[in-house]
């Protein structure tokens, strides 16, 4: 054999975004990327592994959804890259597999047809077809390889049928690029194409009746109903976030019980000194606080993969639609919105199904400002602080739900603004969305999905937030004084003198020298806020999760100024609460919004933007609040 | 007739799918505007049948198939005619 055929063929997967090229690919490569139901779950290319029935190697690249080879979006964009060989780090396909949903042959074989006017050899992979021939779709697949001049598999991804004929005919030599007969005689490019298939279609896939009423047409009846759309859609989104709350309590308790029992364990072995108090205040502690918000993400990505697989996200984009307008968005900015409340990371990435560029940068710019989960903790801290349980645990929902209220509106009105001076698209985009038929979730992916969330999130714990944890402790234990009690041995300390010079910065906030120094270390990851506050406040462990809370509540509502003013007044409290809202606190999704964006002046506009806005916010607060008399 | 003339007589007698009702079926005769290529990747086409499925700001409509939200300003671009 030629040194050609020795090296791995490559092997692109395109089609229209739905029709299932993750499938297929997960399939092919075993690998288990994240499958949605929703246009423009992949965004960037993934590439993986297969072997041939014959044992040769094939590299295979999943390409994002795309509609035509226009590059109108992002996305789009990547995938005609990757078809051109114009991707770095990727050599330009030998073959590509256009994938199209069978039950839908007339919209998906555009694509298909200017692939092959790109002379690339193709294979044809009808996906689908139980979903179609249960339509009463009559499908003729030798009828469209005599045709279109390619190989063509019909197939059933998710089922896993169909693919050993693929291999096949992914075999070497592969087969060659076919003619383009359909434009040659026709007044347009398109108009042939079009023409062309409609020949196809009538030769190839006979539709009995175009408009049947589908089960998916009556669940729709009720979910976009103008009035009891918008009902289902705030109960389901109700529902989502009570069950994070209520659902995460139970192993929320096992871990902080788990933690506490661990840190009673090692006390017991080891001899009173510095190296006892590195592990259980500073790592066991430190590391401790933030785990013990594994739960309550693991939930939301859960309900948020439930959402996107089962074919809801398309619906609440279209119904968001007409809100998001009046912020200068659009219903495709929902769902990069709504993820952000999770995480701001795979919320900015989301935004690139966005068409329109302006809409795209405006959206990735207010994104941090939706809640996410890492802010969780802060609040959980403070809330209950500014407000005793005994007063009712619906009231301090009340505050969370504010919390999360304040931070959109302001979100709104800044994309308002934003969008009002980046000026009109060159070329308007509209809204176009397509809305998939209700599919049943797919497990497997989902919990994989998830699975991967939780990970990233224990690595960060283990990794960022155990790195600091450490350089908190060692700052605020040395250096070392002789004989003083713990308040003059904190003030001795590296972090008691960097909390001295931050002093002045924070205290029209209503912040002390320690509230800063734990802002600061917070600027790294939000989570850390609450381990800093334990670890500078000296919380002894003990053996009860709430017991530990509420010492370290004790803790910090007996903290007084120097003059015997306490420092947590209500005022200050809010001043905090204001001040997390809005403060962009989060490197990684600094780093994220610079790669989306294509401009680190971007990134950087936005973290000084959010940054002082959350310091003027906070000083505003505290400093009305005082002259109102709080 | 030129073609150009024969495109302007068939304006004239269809009707965008905004003003088509929902729940008819419509043939789709001509496209104009901005937005026609992007609407024919997704399967706007010339003489394939639609159906409107709600109107309102955004429209939803079933075209081979699929269910497709598009705005208003796109419904605006798309001609079509009664079926039958």
């Amino acid at each position: 054999m030629s040194a050609a055929s020795d090296a791995p063929s490559t092997i692109a997967l395109i089609g229209n975004p739905n029709a299932g090229k993750t499938t297929l690919f997960n399939a092919l490569t075993g690998a288990n990327q994240r499958v949605g139901n929703y246009a423009g779950v992949t965004v960037e290319v993934k590439s993986g592994e297969t072997f041939t029935p014959h044992g040769r190697k094939l590299h295979v690249l999943d390409l994002p959804g795309c509609y035509s080879l226009r590059a109108n979006s992002p996305d789009e964009k990547i995938a005609l890259d990757a078809l051109s060989g114009q991707l770095p780090g990727e050599p330009k396909p030998d073959i590509v597999v256009s994938v199209v949903d069978a039950s839908n042959l007339e919209r998906h074989l555009q694509l298909t047809l200017q692939i092959i006017e790109l002379g690339l050899p193709c294979v044809l992979a009808l996906n689908m077809v139980d979903v179609a021939e249960r339509s009463g779709l009559r499908l003729d697949p030798a009828k469209f390889s005599e045709e279109l001049g390619i190989p063509v598999v019909p197939m059933q991804a998710n089922a896993k049928k169909g693919i050993v004929e693929l291999k096949q005919a992914l075999r070497f030599p592969h087969p060659i690029p076919a003619e383009v007969t359909w434009i040659a005689g026709a007044s347009d490019p398109e108009a042939g194409r079009r023409a062309f298939i409609i020949r196809l279609c009538e030769l190839a896939a006979r539709r009995p009746d175009a408009h049947q009423q589908t089960l998916s047409d009556r669940i729709d009846s009720v979910l976009l109903h103008p009035v009891l759309g918008w009902i289902s859609m705030l109960g389901i989104f109700f529902t989502v976030f009570w069950a994070i709350f209520s659902f995460a309590q139970i192993p929320m308790g096992w871990i902080s019980n788990g933690q506490a029992l661990l840190s009673g364990w090692v006390e017991s072995l080891m001899a009173d000194g510095d190296l006892r108090s590195l592990i259980v205040d500073g790592v066991i502690g430190g590391v401790g606080g933030v785990v013990t918000f594994l739960p309550q993400i693991i939930l939301l990505f859960l309900f948020i993969g439930l959402l996107e697989s089962s074919g809801y996200m398309a619906r609440a984009a279209y119904l968001m639609d007409g809100v998001m307008a009046k912020a200068g968005l659009s219903g495709k900015s929902f769902l990069p919105l709504f993820s952000s409340y999770a995480c701001a990371i795979p919320g900015v990435m989301a935004t690139r199904t966005i068409d329109s560029a302006k809409e795209r940068l405006v959206t990735i710019f207010v994104a941090p400002w939706m809640s996410c989960s890492a802010r969780l903790p802060v609040y959980f801290l403070i809330i209950p602080l500014l407000l005793h349980e005994k007063e009712g645990t619906w009231k301090q929902a009340l505050i969370l739900f504010a919390i999360y209220a304040l931070g959109t509106l302001t979100a709104f009105i800044v994309a308002r603004l934003l969008r009002g001076r980046l000026g009109e698209d060159i070329s308007p985009g509209h809204f176009l969305l397509e809305l998939p038929p209700y599919r049943k979730p797919q497990w497997s992916y989902i919990l994989r999905h998830v699975l991967d969330r939780a990970l990233s999130f224990v690595k960060k714990a283990g990794t960022i937030i155990l790195g600091l944890s450490i350089l908190l402790w060692a700052l605020s234990t040395y250096p070392k004084k002789a004989g003083a009690d713990e308040a003059e041995a904190l003030a001795h300390s590296a972090m008691g003198r960097i909390g001295a010079v931050i002093e002045p910065v924070v205290r029209p906030l209503g912040f002390d020298g320690r509230m800063g120094t734990a802002i600061l270390t917070s600027f790294a990851a939000r989570e850390v806020f609450v381990s800093s506050m334990a670890i500078l406040y000296r919380v002894e462990e003990t053996d009860d999760e709430e017991q530990t809370r509420n010492v370290l509540r004790d803790q910090l509502a007996a903290s007084k100024w120097p003059d015997g003013r306490p420092i947590f007044t209500p005022l200050s409290l809010v001043s905090l609460l204001v001040f997390f809202i809005y403060a962009l606190q989060c490197l990684p999704t600094t780093a994220v919004v610079a790669r989306e964006s294509g401009s680190w002046k971007w990134a950087a506009g936005q973290f000084v933007f959010m940054t002082g806005f959350a310091y003027v916010a906070s000083l505003l607060v505290f400093q009305v609040g005082k002259l109102i008399g709080f | 007739m030129s073609p150009v003339l024969a495109a302007d007589l068939e304006i004239d007698s269809a009707m965008t799918l905004n003003q088509a009702k929902v729940g008819c079926d419509m043939q789709i005769r001509v496209l104009s505007g901005p937005g026609c290529d992007r609407l024919r990747d997704l399967g706007f086409c010339e003489q394939l049948q639609v159906r409107k499925l709600a109107g309102g700001r955004n429209l939803i409509c079933s075209i081979c198939g699929t269910r497709m939200a598009i705005s208003r300003e796109l419904a605006e671009q798309v001609l079509v005619s009664p079926v039958g």
